[in-house]
């Protein structure tokens, strides 16, 4: 089991990728075009004109940049709260990540790499956020030698 | 067992004492924990569930279908076969200005004097652009084939992409049709790639339109009865309800 502090750089590192993702899929569509697909092809247009890309109006990516940055909250968090924070943050992203592909494959039938790149990212939070979680909640802080009745102090600053 | 023994002892029994009842104490906090992971998880999935609800609800064509429900498709015409006067547009599905008219300028017709049976519509393909828009008229079509062509028409503006970007595949066209409720996808497979008798369709299309004057997407003529189509200037609703008018007097 790795420890918790590098599960959080791991956790960090993840949602700093998808934001920027994320990002630039929300800026190409407020510009009024689209992302572009690195291997061309008119996937990510067809994906991004769909009446599937917006949610009540509002671009999903949108979503996508404010539970990124919810996990980079969560990320900086030690404790249980950021643990729980996480695991919630994660496994609504992956499900709602999951609905998407699942639309641009069977539904829009075009692929839009950038979306899909969200996707991966989201489930490997989620599988940190759970690996954290299962390792991690509630778990007794490591205790010091010298002072066995007491609680360790709290970890270092990273 | 000396004094110090005695109370070494003591003092080791009173810390394995202490220890234990916080390991408990950690374990019944831990459980806890475990017990609003679980909450979590489930508030998540709940999450996911009001999320596609809601992407469902929110797609453009159940806006299409309140806008021609109700209305008769017959062929290329929107509206009362026998209706007295007959708006023509001729427009290019690829063409964003099109797309823009049938979503601020159309609407008023379509729900005014179409759906009273004053007038109806009729949209022909005028294909300017480029190939993606006679792959986009064959569909459309084929679509008309079973009296789907608005259905077809509005599907397709909701979807539209960046013209000539090749986004128009047999995939994208699929999924419009299905989107336009073509009851016989075979039958609309089988009919698109009749290609002849659209190209057809299509000449005779730009012939009109060469005749009218017309050069750009999205134009507009009016015809009375069986009577000649005559060109008119539209830029908002009011046009098209101002030119109603005045052929039917």
């Amino acid at each position: 089991m790795p420890s918790e502090r590098t599960l959080r750089i791991a956790s960090a590192i993840v949602a700093v990728l998808g934001m920027a993702v994320a990002t630039y899929i929300t800026i190409a569509d407020a510009g009024g075009g689209s992302p572009v697909c690195v291997a061309g092809g008119g996937g990510c247009e067809t994906v991004a004109k769909s009446s599937y890309s917006h949610l009540a109006g509002i671009n999903v990516a949108v979503f996508g940049v404010l539970g990124y940055i919810g996990l980079l909250g969560a990320a900086a968090v030690k404790d249980d709260r950021g643990r729980l924070a996480a695991l919630l943050l994660s496994v609504i992203g992956f499900g709602f990540s999951a609905y998407l592909t699942y639309l641009e494959l069977f539904v829009i039938d075009a692929i839009c790499q950038w979306c899909i790149g969200s996707a991966i990212l989201m489930t490997i939070s989620m599988l940190i956020a759970i690996t954290r979680a299962a390792g991690y909640l509630g778990a007794l802080p490591p205790a010091s030698p010298d002072m066995p009745d007491r609680q360790a102090p709290p970890e270092s600053l990273d | 067992m000396s004094k110090n023994e005695r109370q070494k002892e003591q003092r080791e029994l009173k810390e394995a004492r202490l220890r234990a009842d916080a390991e408990e104490h950690a374990k019944e906090r831990r459980s806890n924990l475990f017990k609003m992971a679980g909450g979590a998880i489930l508030v998540a999935i709940i999450v996911i569930g009001v999320l596609i609800v809601v992407s469902q609800s929110g797609s453009d064509t159940k806006k299409q279908d309140a806008k021609l429900a109700g209305i008769p498709q017959n062929g290329l015409v929107l509206g009362k076969p026998g209706a007295p006067i007959t708006v023509v547009e001729f427009g290019d599905l690829q063409c964003p200005f099109c797309k823009q008219f049938s979503e601020t300028v159309t609407p008023a017709v379509i729900d005014g004097p179409v759906r009273k049976g004053k007038a109806n519509m009729e949209f022909q393909n005028f294909v300017i652009i480029g190939p993606d828009s006679v792959a986009a008229a064959y569909a459309a079509y084929a679509a008309a084939e079973q009296n789907r062509y608005w259905d077809f028409i509005e599907a397709f503006y909701a979807e539209q992409g960046t013209e000539n970007t090749g986004y128009v595949t047999d995939g994208f066209l699929t999924k419009i049709a299905n989107d336009a409720g073509v009851p016989d996808m075979a039958k609309w497979e089988k009919d698109r790639k009749d290609t002849s008798r659209w190209d057809k369709q299509i000449k005779k299309t730009q012939t009109q339109a060469a005749a009218l004057g017309f050069q750009g997407t999205p134009s507009f003529a009016i015809r009375k009865g069986n009577g000649a189509l005559k060109a008119i200037q539209v830029e908002k609703s009011q046009d098209l309800l101002d030119a109603i008018n005045q052929a039917g007097k």
